[in-house]
């Protein structure tokens, strides 16, 4: 430089002071960082405000107390319910962590045959709806309707029920098999992908098969395991439609059940409601916090990148055993379920046994032709509705997902740790605690009774989903390959659209049909959040079942189970095997 | 003024500074090298020219235009800058054909059809890949993807083209190559640029002139040769090359040549020696001797007529292939020995080491 001075002189004009930081980078992911933040922590202050406000005895006036809370551990109803709750979460984490730990292991460890036909089969509860479950194993073991009762009677001549699942130990029986895949996609994954030299070695040592596995493999995989576990665990005290269905109707309330009565209905009491969302909440949010925290980082890391073929145990001829139990969860978890409901809804009317001679479509005619003058508009406009929901909710989402994936691995600062923290609020509530915040949130605005706000109440609560999916990829995705881009000359738009999104696209389209069937089957939000003319497809399932209507109740499942299914196969083209594994 | 041109940056990510107050001048077509170990702040700096980084401080002009002006809030983002880099994981897209990775840029400055075709192609040609233009990045080997990465790079003709350490996923025998054909190309285009690495040996053979790092700091600036004959302190000398570097005391000045003693501890008596450098220092001050080990002759009986002559023991010796490897105790230094010629040596062996004072240089701190 010719003249060296201290302040440089600038030759040309350009953009200065508060001006530079107005990029496009720095602008949108502004603004959809302040909208997640406005939309995840707004509902859970209102919650929080809303608990604490006591409603007084004409039901006109609030005043602030902590009456709410004196309610919910002294009333006898609530303190009852909350001790439900906490039985059918222990109960459910225990079963489906039995289960799904087993069946990872028979699957991706032993030489059990069939086991690659059936590791779709094992996968299938995880996108069915629990609320449709609980309606089926109603029908298949209930007490006076059950279908394995009655075909006991006729078989057998055995009088009493032998089964009976209107009770906590069905609640956890049903909610056992529905989450059992939870706990198998968290441990399968690191099953498979273990350095099998890791257990050569035990071997080499001296140690025989079932000691290595028992010393060596399962311990390697306990913080799977517990992560699992505790999602499990979380879930279960969050489930609204199994207790509903099973246990609810039988005087077995959870807080769920209760929070839905105070929610809706003559009795309802918005205050009340938060205070008990917050307990859940509370609890929920806790347990996810010691998973994300104290759990997860100390993940082995026994995952090498290398491709390992995993050693495979020879169970000999106890192999037939495995595979009976595997074929035997595949049978309890979807096979049964799905006959027992098609079974159901082709009668006018369920007796508890099938009448061959009765057959019928009737059923789907009024739940599935929404021309028809005579079909029922809960469940009709609860197709629609679900259909609108879930393809648009998974694309705002998935959009969302991109930018909040790209704020936290492409951005450092305050705002991609603040995002970070933001998209794992959401995991730590269940959908009704969120719903119960959104509903006394919105109440007051335009929105409420429209599908906006259920919109609304799916992009918060499921978001985070769509989030995790895109950022494994998007960390597995240089960032260099990014900043070429830019380096090339272009723009930070044109480089997400030409470069970032091409790359994430498989990530982006598996994340797109997990939330559609996340939003397809949705119940838990929905059930807070719909009004008339707002059903959604699980509401609509709602709504007849409270009718005690099980052939239409179950036509409807069936409808909607069809489409769910149908999703899964389209889920496995295009996501491949590996993809659900955490 | 430089073509490029670095003034006072400092760059801090949270307490740790990894730039602190770089000056550096790079003129048209030059070839400069940042070398330093990891951590120097060479990486960093490179990404401030590249608009990856905002530096804390400090200005940055290309071409005489501010891309980076902290004082005048001027920050031109990456894209503004006109620039090439080559990344060290390469970077090649895996979404797009070898064609369609480097005719990237110049669709985006919305070059016509034909111009894209041809300058692609071209850039193809000279870095030898033009047969493979319709293949997908992921068939690729990793020497290919290099010079992907380097068509790209300089297909748009950038002002710079920055190069982050480019070489270090390859394996020995293609990087020796890659390194070849890097300056070729680089003579051949006149290309200014820009390159960061850890490999001293890179730096040398590569540069026009090399910058050494270390701490965030500029350590010293120079021709290759200078650096490596003439390090301007401790830092310099052992990262260029191995040198031993003895401490001692500065004697006296004689002409050009500068008395030395070093003391071997243990009431024997220091030795006295002869070396260059150390030209302002005054008497009686702390200096660093550097010799480099392929400068010190080794002698198994005591030589009759031999400069800065001192004894030690042999307390280990490492066959290299084209040369032995011996470390030889003096005192309670080390002093590591390069010999092409194969005696028998062994450990505890009493041996007689020279060298002529032009190869010892004195550093002072």
């Amino acid at each position: 430089m010719a003249t060296d001075t201290a302040a440089p002189q600038i030759d040309v004009a350009p953009p200065r002071g508060w001006r530079t930081w107005f990029t496009q980078e720095n602008i949108i992911t502004t603004i959809v960082g302040l909208i997640v933040a406005v939309a995840v922590i707004v509902p859970l202050v209102a919650l929080v405000i809303n608990s604490f406000l006591v409603l007084d005895d004409l039901g006109f006036d609030t005043e602030w107390g902590l009456q709410n809370y004196r309610d919910i551990f002294q009333g006898r109803v609530i303190k009852k319910a909350l001790i439900n709750t906490a039985i059918i979460s222990t109960g459910c984490t225990i079963l489906a962590t039995l289960l799904g730990v087993s069946l990872a292991w028979i699957n991706a460890r032993t030489n059990c045959p069939f086991r690659e036909q059936l590791e779709p089969f094992n996968l299938i509860p995880f996108f069915l709806s629990p609320f449709v479950g609980a309606i089926a194993w109603h029908n298949l073991a209930s007490p006076k309707v059950g279908l394995l009762n009655n075909m006991a009677k006729s078989a057998f001549g055995i009088d009493f029920p032998l089964f009976n699942v209107n009770n906590l130990w069905g609640v956890i029986w049903v909610t056992g098999i529905f989450f059992a895949p939870l706990v198998y996609l968290f441990v399968v994954g690191s099953l498979r992908r273990m350095d099998p030299s890791l257990e050569d070695s035990a071997r080499t040592t001296g140690a025989g098969l079932l000691r290595t596995t028992f010393t060596i493999t399962l311990p390697l995989v306990t913080p799977a395991i517990l992560s699992g576990a505790i999602i499990v665990f979380v879930t279960t005290a969050g489930e609204f439609g199994v207790p509903f269905k099973l246990s609810a109707p039988f005087g077995w309330e959870t807080l769920t059940t209760q929070i839905f009565t105070k929610a809706v209905g003559d009795d309802a009491n918005h205050y009340l409601g938060a205070a008990m969302s917050m307990v859940v909440g509370v609890v929920t949010a806790f347990f996810i916090w010691i998973q994300h925290r104290i759990i997860a980082p100390r993940s082995y890391t026994t995952v090498t990148g290398k491709g390992f073929r995993p050693n495979l145990i020879d169970l000999g001829g106890w192999k037939w055993l495995a595979f009976a139990y595997n074929v035997f969860y595949v049978c309890v978890a979807v096979v049964l379920p799905i006959i027992c409901l098609f079974f159901v809804s082709l009668h006018k009317i369920w007796s508890g046994r099938i009448i061959w001679s009765e057959l019928t479509f009737w059923n789907y005619q009024k739940v599935l032709f929404f021309w028809w003058p005579e079909s029922i508009d809960a469940a009709t406009n609860g197709i629609i509705n679900s259909f609108i929901l879930a393809f648009g909710g998974a694309s705002i989402a998935m959009v969302v997902a991109i930018i909040v994936s790209y704020m936290i691995h492409r951005t450092k600062g305050y705002g991609a740790r603040v995002l970070d923290f933001l998209s794992v609020i959401p995991i730590g509530f269940p959908g009704i605690v969120l719903a119960m915040g959104v509903l006394v949130t919105y109440i007051k605005t335009p929105i409420y009774a429209t599908l906006w706000i259920l919109l609304l109440g799916y992009i918060t609560r499921f978001f985070p989903y769509g989030q995790r999916n895109i950022s494994s990829i998007m960390m597995a995705v240089s960032e260099e390959l990014d900043q070429s881009s830019r380096m090339a000359g272009a723009t930070w738009l044109t480089t997400l659209r030409r470069i970032t999104i091409p790359l994430l696209k498989p990530g982006i389209f598996a994340g797109w049909i997990l939330l559609f069937v996340i939003f397809l089957r949705e119940l838990s939000i929905s059930i807070i959040l719909y009004s008339a003319g707002t059903e959604t497809l699980s509401v609509g399932v709602y709504y007849l079942s409270n009718f005690e209507n099980e052939p239409m109740t179950s036509a409807l499942s069936i409808a909607q189970t069809v489409a769910l299914l149908i999703c899964v196969v389209i889920f496995r083209k295009v996501a491949g095997k590996e993809a659900l594994t955490a | 003024m430089s073509f490029v041109e670095i003034k006072k940056l400092v760059k801090s990510f949270g307490p740790e500074v990894a730039v602190a107050g770089i000056d550096l001048s790079v003129e048209q077509g030059e070839f400069v090298t940042l070398l330093g170990p990891s951590g120097c702040g060479k990486t960093t700096t490179l990404r401030c020219i590249a608009g990856l980084e905002h530096p804390d401080s400090g200005d940055i002009q290309i071409e005489g235009d501010y891309v980076t002006s902290v004082a005048n809030e001027v920050f031109l983002t990456p894209e503004e800058r006109n620039l090439g880099m080559v990344f060290q994981s390469y970077a090649v897209w895996p979404h797009m054909t070898v064609f369609d990775n480097v005719a990237y840029g110049l669709r985006i400055r919305r070059e016509t059809r034909a111009a894209i075709k041809e300058k692609t192609t071209n850039a193809l040609n000279l870095v030898g890949l033009g047969h493979l233009a319709e293949r997908y990045a992921t068939k690729l080997s990793g020497g290919q993807r290099q010079r992907v990465a380097l068509a790209r790079a300089i297909v748009y003709n950038p002002k710079v083209v920055l190069f982050d350490e480019p070489l270090s996923n390859l394996d020995a025998k293609l990087r020796e190559q890659m390194r070849i054909e890097l300056t070729r190309l680089q003579h051949d285009v006149g290309i200014t640029s820009i390159y960061v690495t850890h490999d001293q040996t890179e730096a040398l053979v590569m540069s026009d002139r090399v910058v050494v790092m270390d701490k965030g700091v500029i350590q010293q600036i120079g021709d290759p040769e200078t650096i490596y004959a003439e390090p301007t302190n401790a830092f310099v000398a052992n990262f260029i090359g191995v040198a031993n570097l003895l401490e001692g005391k500065l004697l006296g000045h004689d002409g050009e040549l500068t008395d030395i003693e070093i003391p071997i501890g243990d009431g024997s008596p220091s030795i006295r020696l002869r070396a260059t450098g150390a030209e302002g220092a005054p008497v009686g001050a702390k200096i660093i001797l550097s010799i480099r080990p392929e400068d010190i002759l080794l002698h198994l009986e005591k030589p009759a007529e031999a400069m800065n002559l001192f004894e030690g023991e042999v307390i280990d010796t490492v066959y290299l292939g084209n040369f032995l490897d011996c470390q030889v105790q003096v005192g309670p230094h080390e002093v590591g020995v390069q010999i092409d010629h194969f005696e028998e040596l062994e450990t505890g062996q009493k041996v007689y080491l020279s060298f002529t004072p032009d190869h010892g240089l004195c550093l002072t701190e």
